[in-house]
């Protein structure tokens, strides 16, 4: 009997004594649990630029929407198919959990730093500020594609059904928050420093930027809120871009290497080939940037029929130079700025410039960024049908043609500039998916999964809006 | 400290003198010797086993007054002891078992008809009759509520679900456990491959299990039964028992030397591939040419005029090779143009016109026959203290595909020793070593067989594919771009893909235990055991340079070569000791009691890395070789640790009513330090009702119920949250928050079961049935619910949530017919589980538990059944299915409708045997009824034009894919939205109106019932008369055996309804899944 209660002894005192080491087991030791805000932040920026970069079918269908492309054989995007691959599921992910928490998780390490002295104190708030000027170039995105989207409720886990925010209720307030940045940022210390992978830390170029997206948001509201918009631009033009200068995220190679390259070259597949609604008007304007958009195929450019099926080889391709590895998306530049500008001056607002100056800039500038020679700058410009006194139809016509001419590969820009302007008129594909309506998008359709995961919020966000479809317009659409 | 209590005063053991007793068991059949027969002294633990010849010896004292002689299919013989030294028992056999012992949790060995709760046991002959490459494919229909799902890939996994889904996201696969070790059966395939997305099908390891040295397998079903091994017992435990060497007695001879030999070959299924069209040909219709004719040929839109392949200054026609599909220009045996092989200077036909015309040797000609040869050889044997067996098996097996083989060898020894009478030392080592070479690939991307069933041209020759590869050693593939650009457009030459971007595997796996049993007196005893698995694994795969672009390697970017390697270590040992206690009371109350512990330590240690960008040097597969810097492999280090003590008492009374308990506290190291340990209790009984009464009729009457929890721990490392680190920009360092919230308040799931269950022997023994019912609830689901991505996050880990099991299963067995010669035995499996999610966390209704290509997902509804498969839907109007003003069928705008569930409804197996002197005949047949699965392959097969379906003629008398202004199109069937019947006349040349793009995800979705004729054996043994006049054999038996000879029913078409990528929770979704073979072997099995 002694035996069995030694044993029993023995089995409970081998239990107790064995746990000791359990915290240690449930550790993950291939992961870090602490790290500096700055990587959290560069991994926000390159999220950012990948997808506003990206042609994939998946993540990215502007550059189709701006009909600036079109595919060859499966045909589905270019004909408004964006339920098929659940595409607004993936623009919410990418824009909330793949930026934004991260933009968030930056902040909020960066406001717990404890730094020491004064030129620290101001480099840390100026790394406050330039995460804020992110936040609100994505959350512009968000509501250009969308319109009302999750805002103040945004980026909590412990809410999970996040209210949608009225649109022009977010756009006045991402305007306040880059007015205070603009002013706020101090060109007197740093940021951070090379893992800025958009600005390498240059905070006077972040105040500019800053200027400019300011000039971008209140452009866009403009025919909503002339006296607003005219407040804003007329504080912030001056110090915004100036001519050559831009924001772009310039991309490395292989792993590093820019998404166009990856979708285009890398994939080994042909899907992709340019839209005949530019490549026909660059034709009729014999525009020298063709040399640089496209390739020649035979002796002429041939744009595929948009939203039809256009055997690869028989039409024109994308340009060697954007389909490089390491091609530097723009996110923002004076290009743009200067056609906003020129179509301020339309508004009457008072921008230091006539509208025929600012889109003689806004060409200008484009045409050096594609590499076009001075004199064909000049021949361009002298044609009747380019030059802005004896172009064809209204300020909206020859600011929206020329703009979304100088926009090409950004697709977002295109298709902004085409919903706000609605010039130049784009084609309508051959099938065009049930859901649109027979007409080109005026905006993007919820995530299907806001449908089950968020669901009242989503139905109340779809009603306000006047329903959740692509022909539902943006509020600053006209 | 009661049970210690209970112990002492229990234990009145007495020491007095022993004697001898010593005997010989012989069979009332044929009057010879029974091997292995077990004796007990009743009441204790002591026991002994006959040697090969039926002799036995065993040591009792005088407080020891009977044994009980048992053995498999043989009626339990009781012998008063008295003062006989000497016992000699004949045993009778038994037709319909009674007094089966049975091997429980634990390892515990109990007669079956005390048990509360349901247990069925396979023979291992039924599990190695018929050699396969993974053993858990052999239960298919052997056992009721036990579902299995092969795949169809060569050493593919197999999904085994005891009693229905009760995790929502973490593993539900039933716990192998041979002989008391626990046996890793992870599947080590990526989320990629899982998912469908593409990647292979490394298997789940516990097909590393020799089936040949398997003796039975015992399946505890509810969680009444398994309750004893606490957090892993929810989804059923695979009790094994492997072959054991014969103690032998008095010098007799001391081994059997048995070897058996078999052969297999498959044969394709064709009932399960596609039937093709062999009308139209490569393209996607009648836009390539616009002009309205050719000079020579006419008008030809189909085909493309924009080259001049041959140079002579005109355009000439070439096929759109680009195009993998086929619904392009009608064949027309005397249209002459360039085609794919007219442009490489290899091939025969070079700058050669050909007619248009479907291709002779379709894709059935890739596949060849596959071929398994199995060889075993295994001494075993004993002498009067210990008893060994040593066995190898040696499994080859050649694919269906080209260039692919599945290699195992598998050493077994396992021996015991009687060290001194009352201790004895038992002790096994099992080595398997498994090589994979060219499994085939799965999912949608980058696998041959998706090429095969969704896109591919049917005037490609697939035997000029083969000649060109074998001649060249180059990629010359059917799909070039054009004419002037050779490389893949989507689809490499399939023969260049097998013999140059294979991939190989290897596990060394080395499983084993020391065991120490010690008895200590006539009640008490001590078991401790030391066991460990664990294994190495290797995965390289490869794309050679050359290769057209894919998906590969880390992070899974297209590329056109790599290589990559994933590398696994695991090892999991368990420590257990055990103190048993036995005691008969009086003649009417008997206890068995038990207390012990279990520490168990899990390792996984892995890493995954590959090349970057490409390779630099072609054929050099190795990390160095690498175009660009790596990427980060991705590591994974985990340890988990559970303590675990656990106590069971047994009560008999009268031979009648049964009372179990059981009780278990695992101390878990993946949950919260202030809750990490968690208790789990069972109780059961039975009443065999039968005894009350005397029946002629009623041999056995028995009642049974049972309740008890067993629960599920958290997952590993998901109480705190890591960053993710992604790859490095230049010299930035990237991390991101992961998608997933942990959560730092996790409990384990626990799963409630009751059941209860009624078990009738009668006729004689001639007829048995068993019929169970259970209701599991799992609740306090650990569950990733995914969250609105405005969260920051995809999904956040919670407890909440239950699933409901409600079931009923049914066996019936019998022997119809038995006479001296012949012998009909049946068993009947049938069992119906219904599932239901009841609720999740809080409002949410919807768990979505894969998102798949298509566009549909298997979710977790509440109110519904597990697996509910989503998508699109028609829009009904009166019941009819809706289309547009364009003729089209409407479509719902949102994907959450539910299309069908995964879930069968029922599921059945019937085997027969009937032995006839020395020859033996057997079949089963096995049925699933009911159950969904969506097919990616007709979703896009129908689109491209490959199957058959998409030609037709229509009802105006002409083929369907004439345009409209020629008389074709197609009205579908269908009503407006007005309610009218359809009268639009929609084109049938356009692709999009059979497939994908005009179609919803519910024109895809198919019933997965099958009746299958899954074994059929043939064997004769030679009579043991012949036998025993010659001295050197021992017995020989031949078998002619067929596996999967014949779907007999199924609805989905050109497909295996059973097919899938993986094992795993997400099941009910095809894409490029390999057909089945029709297989045949034969074998041979001689004992010396």
């Amino acid at each position: 009997m002694k035996k069995i209660s030694i044993i029993l002894i023995i089995m409970v005192g081998f239990l107790i004594s064995c746990t000791k080491n359990f915290e240690d087991f449930n550790t993950d030791k291939k992961h870090a649990t602490v790290v500096p805000a700055q990587f959290l932040f560069a991994n926000a920026q390159k999220a950012l630029a990948d997808m506003y970069s990206s042609t994939s079918v998946n993540i990215n269908n502007w550059k189709l929407f701006a009909q600036y492309w079109t595919e060859t054989t499966y045909t589905d995007e270019s004909n408004y198919d964006v339920l098929n691959r659940n595409i607004g599921n993936t623009l919410f992910r990418i824009f909330y959990r793949d930026i934004l928490v991260d933009l968030k998780e930056a902040k909020r390490i960066t406001e717990e730093e404890v730094v020491d002295g004064q030129e620290a104190t101001i480099a840390k708030n100026n790394r406050l500020l330039i995460i804020d000027l992110v936040e609100v170039y994505t959350y512009q995105q968000l509501v250009d594609i969308f319109g009302d989207v999750p805002y103040t409720e945004a980026l909590d886990i412990t809410n999970i059904s996040p209210a949608y925010d009225d649109a022009s209720t977010i756009y006045k307030d991402l305007l306040t928050r880059a007015k205070t940045a603009a002013d706020a940022l101090s060109t007197g210390a740093g940021s951070f420093g090379g893992d800025d992978l958009m600005m390498g830390g240059d905070v006077a170029m972040w105040k500019k930027f800053a200027n400019t997206l300011i000039v971008r948001m209140a452009i866009t509201i403009a025919a909503k809120e002339p006296a607003l918009a005219k407040g804003y631009i007329e504080g912030a033009y001056a110090a915004g871009f100036a001519y050559g200068e831009a924001c772009s995220f310039q991309y490395l190679t292989g792993a590093n290497s820019n998404p166009l390259y990856q979708d285009l070259i890398q994939s080994g597949r042909h899907d992709f080939i340019p839209a005949n609604t530019i490549v026909d008007m660059m034709n009729t304007l014999e525009d020298p940037r063709r040399a640089a958009y496209f390739d020649i195929n035979g002796d002429t450019y041939r744009g595929g029929i948009y939203g039809e099926s256009n055997p690869f080889a028989q039409y024109s391709h994308i340009n060697d130079r954007i389909q490089a590895q390491d091609y530097a998306s723009v996110m923002l530049d004076y290009t743009e700025l200067a056609f906003y500008l020129a179509e301020a001056a339309e508004r009457g607002f008072s921008v230091g410039g006539s509208a025929a100056t600012w889109y003689e800039n806004g060409i200008r500038s484009s045409m050096e960024y594609w590499g076009v020679a001075a004199a064909d700058i000049d021949t361009y410009m002298a044609r009747a049908d380019v030059a802005y006194a004896t172009a064809a139809g209204n300020w909206k016509q020859k600011i929206g043609t020329q703009a979304w001419l100088a926009f090409y590969v950004r697709g977002l820009e295109g298709w902004t500039s085409y919903r706000r302007l609605d010039f130049p008129v784009l084609n309508l594909p051959p099938a065009p998916d049930e859901s649109a309506e027979g007409a080109v998008p005026r905006r993007h359709t919820y995530p299907v999964n806001e449908q089950t995961l968020n669901g009242e919020n989503y139905s109340a966000a779809a009603s306000k809006i006047g329903g959740d479809k692509l022909s539902t317009k943006i509020f600053w659409d006209e | 400290m009661m049970l210690v209590m209970v112990f002492a005063f229990l234990s009145g053991s007495v020491f007095a003198q022993t004697k001898t007793i010593s005997g010989k068991v012989t069979s009332s059949q044929d009057g010879l010797g029974i091997p292995g027969v077990t004796i007990q002294i009743k009441g204790t633990t002591i026991g002994a086993i006959t040697d090969i010849d039926g002799n036995y010896s065993i040591n009792v004292s005088p407080s020891h007054k009977t044994l009980v002689f048992s053995y498999v299919s043989m009626k339990t013989t009781e012998v008063a002891i008295g003062t006989q030294t000497k016992i000699d028992v004949v045993l009778d056999p038994d037709v319909v078992q009674i007094d089966e012992v049975v091997v429980t949790a634990l390892g515990i060995s109990r007669e079956k008809k005390s048990l509360g709760y349901a247990t069925q046991e396979v023979e291992g002959d039924a599990l190695n009759t018929v050699k396969r490459d993974n053993l858990v494919n052999a239960l298919s229909g052997r056992a009721a509520g036990v579902q299995v799902r092969g795949t169809n890939n060569m050493g593919g996994s197999a999904n085994i679900v005891i009693r229905g889904v009760k995790s929502l996201t973490q593993n539900n696969q039933a716990l192998f456990v041979v002989d008391g070790v626990p046996v890793n059966n992870d599947n080590t395939n990526n989320a990629g491959q899982i998912s469908g997305r593409s990647g292979f099908d490394y298997g789940n390891a516990a097909s590393d299990i020799n089936p040949d040295d398997i003796e039975s397998m015992n399946i505890l079903k509810g969680a009444a039964a398994t309750a004893l091994y606490g957090s892993r017992a929810a989804n059923g435990v695979i009790i094994i028992t492997t072959k054991k060497g014969k103690k032998q007695m008095g010098g007799k001879r001391a081994y059997g030397v048995t070897i058996s030999s078999s052969i297999n070959t498959g044969f394709l299924d064709k009932s399960t591939f596609p039937k093709y069209q062999k009308s139209y040909g490569a393209g996607y219709g009648t836009y390539y040419y616009s002009d309205t004719t050719h000079p020579t040929l006419g008008y030809h839109p189909g085909f493309e005029f924009y080259y001049d392949v041959d140079g002579d200054g005109q355009l000439d026609y070439t096929v759109p090779t680009y195009e993998d599909a086929s619904y392009g220009e009608k064949f027309d045996a005397s249209l002459m143009l360039y085609q794919w092989d007219a442009y490489d200077p290899a091939s025969p036909n070079y700058m050669k016109k050909t007619p248009w015309v479907a291709a002779e040797n379709g894709p059935e000609y890739f596949f060849q026959n596959p071929m398994t040869l199995n060889n075993s050889v295994e001494v075993a044997g004993g002498s009067e203290k210990s008893t060994f067996r040593l066995a190898y098996t040696n499994f080859d097996q050649k694919g269906l595909m080209p260039n692919s083989s599945l290699k195992r060898n598998n050493f077994l020894f396992n021996g015991s020793y009687d060290v001194s009478k009352d201790i004895t030392v038992t002790a096994s080592a099992n080595y398997t070593k498994t090589n994979g070479l060219g499994r085939n690939s799965t999912g949608y991307s980058d696998n041959i067989v998706s090429s095969f069933r969704q896109w591919m041209q049917v005037n490609v020759d697939y035997k000029m594919q083969e000649e060109l590869y074998n001649k060249t050693h180059r990629n010359i593939t059917w799909n070039p771009n054009s004419p002037f650009d050779l490389a893949p457009a989507y689809w490499d030459n399939p023969f260049w893909v097998r013999n140059e971007n294979y991939e190989t595997d290897m596990r060394n796996r080395i499983i084993g235990f020391v065991m120490v049993d010690w008895r200590i007196t006539d009640h008490f005893s001590l078991m401790g055991r030391a066991s460990v698995d664990t294994y190495d694994e290797l995965q390289e795969e490869r794309k050679a340079v050359g290769s057209g672009s894919g998906e590969f390697g880390v992070q899974r970017p297209d590329v056109t070569s790599g290589y990559s390697r994933f590398q696994k270590n695991f090892s999991e040992a368990n420590y257990d000791l055990m103190l048993n206690y036995k005691n008969q009371f009086t003649e009417d109350l008997s206890l068995t009691a038990f207390v012990g512990t279990n520490i168990r330590r899990t390792m996984v240690d892995q890493v995954y890395a590959s090349t970057n960008g490409g390779l630099i040097v072609p054929d050099l597969y190795s990390l160095s070789n690498s175009s660009s810097p790596l990427l980060n492999p991705e590591e994974l280090y985990s340890i988990i640790g559970v303590n675990g003590y656990f106590a069971s008492a047994s009560l008999g009374f009268m031979n009648t009513f049964f009372l179990d308990a059981t009780f278990r506290r695992d101390i878990s190291s993946t949950l919260p330090v202030d809750e990490r340990a968690y208790n789990y209790p069972s109780i059961s009984g039975s009443w065999i009702f039968s005894n009350m009464f005397e029946s002629d009729w009623l041999q056995l009457g028995k009642l049974r119920a049972g309740y008890a929890q067993v629960g599920n721990g958290a997952p590993w490392a998901s109480l705190k949250d890591n960053y993710t680190q992604n790859t490095t920009f230049g010299t930035t360092a990237l991390f991101s928050l992961p998608s997933t919230k942990n959560n730092e308040k996790l409990v384990p799931e626990r799963t409630h079961s009751l059941e209860a269950g009624l078990e009738l022997i009668t006729f004689n023994k001639r007829l048995g049935a068993d019929l169970s019912v259970y209701k599991t609830n799992t609740v306090n689901q650990i569950l990733p619910v995914t969250v609105s991505t405005v969260t920051g996050r995809s999904a956040m880990y919670v407890n909440a949530g239950e699933i409901q099991n409600k079931g009923v299963e049914l066996q019936l067995f019998g022997a119809p017919v038995a006479t001296k010669d012949f012998r009909w035995d049946v068993i009947l499996n049938w069992s119906k589980n219904v599932n239901e999610v009841v609720s999740l966390e809080g409002d949410i209704k919807n768990l979505q538990i894969a998102s798949l290509q298509g566009g549909v997902t298997i979710n977790a509804r509440v109110g519904e059944p597990y697996g509910t498969i989503q998508g699109t839907d028609y829009i009904y109007t009166n019941g009819q299915k809706t289309v547009g003003a364009n003729g089209y069928y409407l479509r719902s705008s949102t994907s959450d409708k539910i299309l069908g569930n995964i879930n069968p409804d029922w599921n059945a197996g019937l085997s027969n045997k009937f032995s006839y002197k020395n020859w033996a005949a057997s079949f089963l047949v096995d049925w699933q009824q009911g159950g969904s699965v969506f097919s990616l392959d007709l979703y896009y097969g129908m689109a491209t034009g490959l199957y058959e379906e998409t030609v037709y003629t229509n009802d105006l008398g002409n083929p369907v894919r004439n345009l409209i202004s020629e008389g074709g199109g197609l009205i579908l069937e269908g009503v407006f939205e007005d309610g009218t019947p359809n009268t639009k006349r929609v084109e049938g040349a356009d692709y999009r109106v059979f497939g994908y793009s005009r179609n919803p995800n519910a024109a895809f979705v198919y019933d997965a019932s099958y009746v299958k004729l899954r074994e059929v054996v043939l064997s004769y043994s030679l009579p043991s008369s012949l036998v025993s006049k010659v001295n050197w054999i021992q017995g020989a038996t031949f078998s002619v055996v067929g596996s999967n000879l014949w779907i007999m029913y199924k609805k989905l078409p050109h497909a295996d309804p059973e097919a899938s990528q993986s094992s795993g929770n997400v099941q009910g979704w095809q894409s490029g899944v390999m057909p089945s073979t029709r297989n045949v072997g034969f074998s041979i099995n001689l004992q010396f």
